[in-house]
């Protein structure tokens, strides 16, 4: 190929030119210096909020669900939308870095193994909550299809037993895609590190990675493997978990629309969290030139897209409701909007689908500040989305007798502050022990980094 | 490792090594001497574990953890009988035949015991009167027997002391009293039964100073009194309630509290047929606040309970001045009495409808002695003696009973009397005062400064079964057996005599109240005494009154067995006036006041507070207001807005130097400037359970009148407020009342339109769909056998809460308390909701029981992830408790939300483990797990009792038919609203009302298939 002048040239990836030494110093950097003060700072302010969240549970565990504002008419609340908002986290990062590897979007290398540990963790958060939201924890292995002297089996038309295997399967995946990625790295880190301890545990984790041509070419096929596996769960899992919504006959919940509307509204709140952490991470640890003003634009783009997606959702739920000339449908929406919760239902308008508007301005999507304000509302009103989709529907259903409002306990908020805590714990873990970059992937592009012309 | 260097050394320590087993084959001298030197010294050692020893070890703890683990649930001894009793086959129910002791009403009830426990009181089918109903309170009364505040031995100014000793000191101080000429006064409630009162004659022929005290304070004691003066006899008249054709209520709220209320209520639903005839009465009720009678009836007319009078006169002057229609008519005086009164100028006063008021007097006057015109304990004496010449004017004495009538054994006092009572002791002529199973201190304190004035008196003793307000200022509390634990006799009906007989002997160091005098008055104690007596006097006095040629031990232990003893007594009532027309006297001057007055109700269930330490009954939602836990005043929404005053909003209420403060509640329906508040609350020594609810309003009364209106008040706003807790309305009535119409939730329609048009469910659209015909795209399953159904007849419902306590029995139902209602988490499977509809200051009232729909598509059981919840070959939706993890999925899609899950133990939560406290846990169904923490609940349909039916069947080798099984809450509906059966049968009484032209079932359009059918409410106006 040859340079044309009529062509523009595509901005580099990684814009200073770096020799590798430098790249590896600056990815390796965290992993193999003490922890600095804002680090620890940042540990015991989550680690705080995780065991604010642990002792909540505790009491939840011991007394019971009633510990929460869950009553019989609104049956699922914090524990439900804190579910469904960590798996729409995790989203992000299987879309950056399975999707946009197949389609060979060689930006996302910046960005794609952080986002794809925040898959991990976010999942991992998600994951305790359909199991604490039952009301008899201690006998949640029921939810698994196991032979048992009992005969009994489990209902595979039931959509919570679709969730059980969806969000274990993506969580398998995600994890086997990540834990594959990082071996090249380990193995450089291992070769670098000078810790026994160190050393034996990237050893173990870097499964004898020698960097031979056989090693690179095994690894590429099955990364490009698990990478096909994982694109369908992008869609899949929030599909499925629009399911539990969607399948029932609650109106504000059975609805059609569901499933891909909640897969952009996870992959919306997912961009949402990669970029929140992102701005701070490339602040923190000095990766300005690794993920550029450019990634975070894309991002931005992208969260553009996926919240006017979202937005047209909600335009269309009310126009179906409207068009259905189904009362109890047109109840719940006007119910939403003007009901006891429109609120909630404003903050969600205003963070969805009203701010990332700006995006539509080159300047706003690279100004940190204002974007950094910006995802974390887009944040909120995510976790809202779930919160106006459960609590309103359910709170005012069809016999009015039966109407009641939703108020969330303590013990609640200690338990999302708690999910925090440990999404966040394990961010700060991950950034200090693995590396947070894909390194081989990013000396992959950097310029001439396969060099031509010669 | 063991080597040949170190081996003597070591040789205690790694003892039986497969080394050492292989140098014994080999016989080594030295290694054997060391070997068995070893041994000797090892056993006691042993400080490392060999791999036996560690097997072992392992062995016996795992055992042991095994053991410790294992069985959890079931912690008890199940201890056999020794010696069988021939009544008790264990695992089956046995019945007792018994008497009801919780209202003078005396209802006859049959109790179900287990293994001699009794766990459910129904009614005795047998009983002419409640015919095999029982109301709300009297069935959530078991919980008394059980509770754990009960009083266990005698008490002496908070010391405990024996029997004996109590007995001793006051037979000592009667007959000291009697010798100082002292009195002796004993309180007690209104007596009904013969052998009580022969006893409490025999008292005074003892001790001649002694004066009964008889009260009720919800009891109909001006009626007695105005039948009294009218009629010359101290009754009530039994009114034919069947044959009425117009019942017009005057703040009478004859659904709830009447006497013989379950045979009234019996018939006022025969005359709401719709089955065979469409036989309707037709009901008025005045009213200013809604009651259950209010919102059944045909006409609700909002009207100031202060103006009624008025309204009565003004009825009179129009039916006999006017329309002539009595022979009082020529009568001058009449005329001049009531001529003042001008109907039209009252209905232009006070904004009454003209028409209603026409079609009232249209039917009154056409259907003369073919109608009933009804006050309620409210009304004054002057009043109801109205009311009485009223009903004679239209010859409605027609009605009455000529040869029964409802007894009053002992007269009953008025307040007046209760006055003279107190000044008595404040004059030091009372030696002894007794109250026998009363609470004056609660109910008159207020009035007559009553705690004061007992403290003057020299001995004080309360006999209760629960400490009380009045045991807490006597010196002697004697415990009082539970009526299941006590023998009696009652007569509330002519010609009907029930018995009662204990089920269980008594838990506690307690004696039946009647023993207790008859100690008094023997002078010793002997253990069932009373027994004697009552057979004594059943032997010499009544059988031979009778004429029954029995021979007494037979019969005796036939009318044991049946429960009610009918006879031939006869009154003779001639419906002679006594009374002369000049003699209505008091009549009110038009009354134009505009100032608030206060009514003070009956509540349903707690009735005269003696029933607020049961919990079970403080949850039952009120019929009107579904409040739980509470009193509080009614105030209407125009008055409220008025005073800018809101739900929860604490008042005052103000009346001559006296007030209470009460949180106030906006009742749609409630008549402008009245406030309503109910009696039964505020108790301050009631248990945990039940003191400190509410706020009692009776200081409020006047000491001289007699009725329970109060004119004249002062309202005056605090500041403070207090939350009510009520199962419904978490959203804005104004706002939303149209909904339960529009959603098609319940249909009301007048008689004359369905005689019109039977269609009008089937021919009724929404946005062009049918919802009957409209199909459904999921194919019903296919029940061949048995399809379990239900219908609800809605024109029958009243709302009383009967079917909701039999439910709470039969299924170990827990209370929650106020805080869990709160949160909406109340546990009741079946729940009454209550609509308004229309004007809010007038509205519509509308019931509709709810339960488990039992849906054929539910949608419950299809989200389930474990299976828990899954549908039965017959029909039935059903809950597999111990599968369940508790995932609330399935409450979450239930259309009906009549699921209810545990959110805790709610038997531990509920005053700290209350529920859980001996003897309680006893009154437990065995047939009926007891849901632990986690565990999603819901309507069974009593699969209980379908098995056991099963099971009777496959015994008699027959088929089980849907006739077999009656549900708890259809045993209990007084009315039969609750029809219960196999769908499949054609011939069903059920298939009569699923196919009737009003069944419709709750939300027709999402099409999951319910199996209650609902039949529409039909008002008969005109």
């Amino acid at each position: 190929m040859s340079y044309d002048a009529t062509y523009t040239k595509e901005l580099p990836l990684v814009p200073e030119r770096s020799s590798f030494p430098e790249l590896d110093e600056v990815v390796f950097k965290p992993t193999e210096t003490k922890p600095t003060r804002a680090w620890y700072i940042a540990f015991i302010i989550s680690s705080t909020a995780l065991l604010i969240g642990a002792l909540s549970l505790g009491y939840t565990l011991y007394y019971g669900i009633g510990m929460w504002g869950n009553n019989n008419t609104v049956g699922w609340g914090f524990d439900i939308i804190n579910f469904v908002f960590w798996i729409g986290i995790g989203h992000a990062g299987t879309l950056i870095s399975a999707i946009l590897y197949l389609f060979r979007q060689k930006w996302r290398t910046g960005i794609a193994r952080f986002a794809e540990a925040m898959t991990i963790f976010a999942v991992m958060t998600a994951g305790i909550f359909p199991l604490i939201h039952v009301g008899r924890p201690w006998l949640a292995g029921y939810l698994f299809p196991y032979p048992n002297q009992h005969n009994v089996w489990v209902n595979f038309n039931s959509p919570l037993l679709w969730d059980v295997f969806a969000v274990s399967t993506y969580f398998i995946i995600s994890f086997l895609f990540w834990g594959l990625g990082l071996i090249p790295d380990i193995a450089n880190l291992r070769s670098r590190t000078k810790s026994g301890i160190k050393k034996f545990f990237y050893t173990i984790l870097s499964f004898g990675w020698r960097n031979s041509n056989r090693h690179w070419q095994h690894y590429e096929r099955a990364y490009l493997l698990l990478a096909g596996l994982s694109t369908p769960l992008v869609l899949s899992v929030h599909t499925i978990v629009s399911f539990d919504f969607a399948v029932s006959v609650l109106p504000g919940w059975h609805t059609t629309i569901f499933p891909p509307y909640f897969v952009a509204g996870a992959i919306f709140s997912g961009f949402g969290m990669v970029a929140t952490v992102l701005i701070v991470l490339r602040k923190v640890f000095d990766l300005k030139h690794i993920i550029t003003i450019d990634h975070l634009e894309k991002m931005n783009k992208i969260l553009l897209l996926t919240g006017t997606i979202v937005g047209y959702a909600y335009a269309m739920e009310f126009f179906t409701a409207w068009y259905s000339g189904y009362q109890f449908e047109q109840f719940v929406f006007i119910n939403r909007a003007f009901g006891p919760y429109a609120w909630a239902y404003w903050i969600m308008i205003a963070c969805n689908v009203g701010f990332p508007q700006l995006f539509w301005f080159k300047k706003i999507r690279r100004s940190i500040p204002v974007m950094m304000i910006i995802v974390i509302l887009v944040n909120v009103g995510m976790w809202f989305e779930r919160f106006v989709i459960i609590v309103t529907s359910l709170h005012r259903d069809f016999l009015p007798s039966s109407w009641a409002m939703y108020i969330p306990t303590w013990y609640d908020a200690g338990i999302f502050l708690g999910s925090f805590g440990m999404f966040f714990t394990l961010v700060l873990l991950f950034v200090k022990l693995l590396p947070s970059i894909s390194l081989t992937e990013l000396k992959a592009v950097t310029e001439n980094a396969q060099p031509k012309n010669h | 490792m063991l080597s040949e260097e170190n081996l003597p050394e070591n040789i205690e320590e790694n003892s039986s090594n497969f080394k050492d087993i292989f140098r014994e084959l080999h016989s080594d001298k030295e290694f054997n001497h060391l070997y068995n030197e070893a041994l000797e010294k090892r056993a006691p050692l042993d400080k490392n574990f060999s791999r036996r020893k560690f097997l072992a070890l392992l062995g016996i703890s795992a055992a042991f953890a095994a053991t410790g683990c294992s069985n959890y649930r079931d912690k008890g001894n199940i201890v056999p009988y020794n010696k069988k009793p021939s009544e008790i086959t264990i695992g089956n129910p046995v019945f007792y035949a018994s008497t009801c002791n919780v209202c003078s009403n005396s209802c006859g009830i049959l109790i179900k015991t287990r293994e001699g426990r009794p766990i459910k009181i129904d009614g005795n089918p047998d009983h002419p009167i409640n015919s095999g109903k029982i109301c709300t309170t009297g069935q959530l009364s078991i919980l008394s027997l059980y509770n754990p505040q009960r009083i266990k031995e005698p008490i002496f100014n908070n010391t405990q002391i024996s029997w004996q000793e109590a007995d001793k000191n006051i037979i000592q101080t009667l007959i000291k009293t009697t010798e100082n000429g002292k009195e002796i006064a004993l309180i007690t409630n209104g007596i009904t039964s013969p052998t009580y009162k022969k006893l409490i004659e025999g008292f005074i022929k003892t001790f001649p100073y002694t004066k009964i005290y008889s009260y009720e304070i919800t009891g109909y004691t001006n009626k007695i009194n105005a039948f009294k003066k009218t009629y010359g006899r101290e009754s009530l008249p039994s009114e034919d309630f069947e044959n009425a054709k117009i019942i017009v209520s005057f703040e009478c709220d004859f659904l709830n509290n009447y006497p013989n209320k379950l045979s009234v209520l019996n018939k006022f639903s025969k005359n709401r047929e719709i089955i065979e005839k469409e036989n309707f009465n037709r009901t008025y009720c005045f009213e200013s606040t809604p009651t259950v009678t209010g919102i059944n009836s045909d006409y609700r007319i909002v009207l100031r309970s202060d103006i009624l009078e008025e309204f009565i006169c003004c009825l009179i002057n129009e039916f006999h001045t006017v329309k002539k229609l009595s022979e009082y008519a020529k009568n001058i005086s009449v005329i001049n009495l009531f001529s003042k009164y001008i109907l039209s100028d009252f209905i232009l006063k006070n904004n009454l409808s003209k028409n209603v008021i026409d079609n009232l007097i249209n039917d009154l006057s056409n259907n003369t002695g073919k109608s009933l015109i009804l006050g309620g304990i409210q009304l004054s004496e002057s009043t109801q003696i109205l009311i009485f010449f009223l009903n004679k004017i239209l010859e409605n004495d027609k009605l009455y009973s000529k040869d029964k009538e409802i007894k009053c054994q002992y007269p009953l006092i008025k307040k007046a009397d209760f006055n003279n009572l107190v000044e008595k002791i404040n004059n030091d002529k009372i030696g002894v005062l007794t109250h026998i199973d009363t609470n004056p201190v609660y109910h008159f304190n207020g009035i007559f400064d009553y705690i004061k004035a007992i403290e003057k008196v020299p001995l004080v003793i309360t006999l209760t079964e629960f400490e009380s307000e009045t045991s807490a200022q006597s010196h002697y509390t004697l415990p009082i057996n539970n009526y299941l634990e006590s023998w009696g006799d009652y007569n509330y009906v002519t010609g009907i005599y029930s018995l009662q007989q204990p089920v269980i002997s008594p838990i506690y160091n307690t004696r039946q109240k009647e023993e207790i005098l008859l100690t008094w008055i023997e002078g010793t104690h002997q253990n069932n005494s009373y027994l004697r007596y009552l057979k004594n006097n059943w032997e010499k006095n009544l059988l031979p009154a009778f004429g029954f040629p029995f021979d007494f031990k037979s019969f005796w232990i036939n009318s044991l067995n049946a429960g009610v003893v009918k006879t031939n007594e006869k009154i003779n009532f001639t419906g002679e006036f006594k009374i002369e027309p000049s003699e209505l006297s008091n009549k009110p001057t038009s009354v134009t006041t505009n100032d608030y007055v206060l009514i003070i109700k009956e509540n349903p269930f707690l009735l005269d507070g003696k029933y607020a330490n049961n919990g079970w009954l403080q949850e039952i939602p009120h019929p009107i207001s579904k409040i739980v836990w509470d009193n509080y005043a009614t105030i209407s929404p125009s008055a409220a807005k008025n005073l800018s005053l809101n739900t929860g909003d604490i008042i005052e209420i103000k009346k001559s130097g006296k007030s209470i403060k009460i949180p106030v509640l906006i009742q749609p329906g409630n008549a402008d400037k009245v406030i309503s508040v109910e009696l039964g609350y505020g108790r301050t020594k009631a248990g945990i359970i039940g003191s400190f609810i509410g706020t009692n309003p009776i200081c409020l009364l006047n000491a001289d009148k007699d009725d329970l209106i109060i004119k004249d008040i002062e309202i005056v706003k605090t500041g403070n407020t207090y939350e009510l807790v009520s199962t419904q309305e978490h959203y804005s009535l104004e706002k939303y009342k149209d909904i339960p119409i529009k959603r098609n939730i319940i249909y009301e329609f007048e008689l004359d339109e369905y005689r019109k048009n039977h269609d009008l469910i089937n021919s009724k659209e929404v946005e062009g769909i049918n919802l009957k015909t409209f199909p459904s795209v999921n194919q019903p399953h296919k029940y061949d056998e048995l399809k379990w159904g239900m219908a609800i007849d809605l024109n029958k419902c009243i709302g009383c809460g009967a079917c909701a306590a039999a439910c709470n029995i039969e299924n170990n139902i827990p209370m929650v308390g106020k805080e869990q209602v709160k949160l909406n988490r109340e546990m009741m499977w079946i729940r009454i909701d209550r609509y308004y509809t229309g004007d809010i200051n007038n509205p519509s009232i509308s019931l509709q029981p709810v339960l488990c729909q039992h849906c054929d598509l539910a949608p419950c059981e299809n989200v389930c992830p474990v299976a828990a919840t899954t549908h039965s070959t017959e029909g039935i939706n059903g809950m597999a408790y111990n599968r369940c993890v508790g995932t609330r999925y399935c409450s979450n899609n239930c259309p009906y939300k009549v699921r209810r899950f545990n959110f805790f133990d709610f038997r531990d939560n509920f005053k700290e483990g209350f529920l859980y406290s001996e003897p309680l846990k006893q009154l437990s169904n065995p047939e009926v797990t007891v849901r632990s923490r986690g565990v999603m609940e819901k309507c069974t349909f009593c699969l209980q009792r379908i098995m056991n039916a099963r099971d009777n069947a496959v015994k008699e080798n027959r088929k089980i038919e849907g006739t077999d099984v009656v549900t708890a809450c259809q045993e209990a509906c007084p009315t039969n609203a609750i029809i219960f059966g196999n769908i499949n049968d054609t011939n069903s009484d059920l298939n009569k009302y699923r196919n009737h032209k009003l069944g419709y079932t709750l939300l027709e359009e999402i099409k999951v298939k319910p199996n209650i059918t609902y039949i529409a409410k039909l008002r008969n106006n005109h």
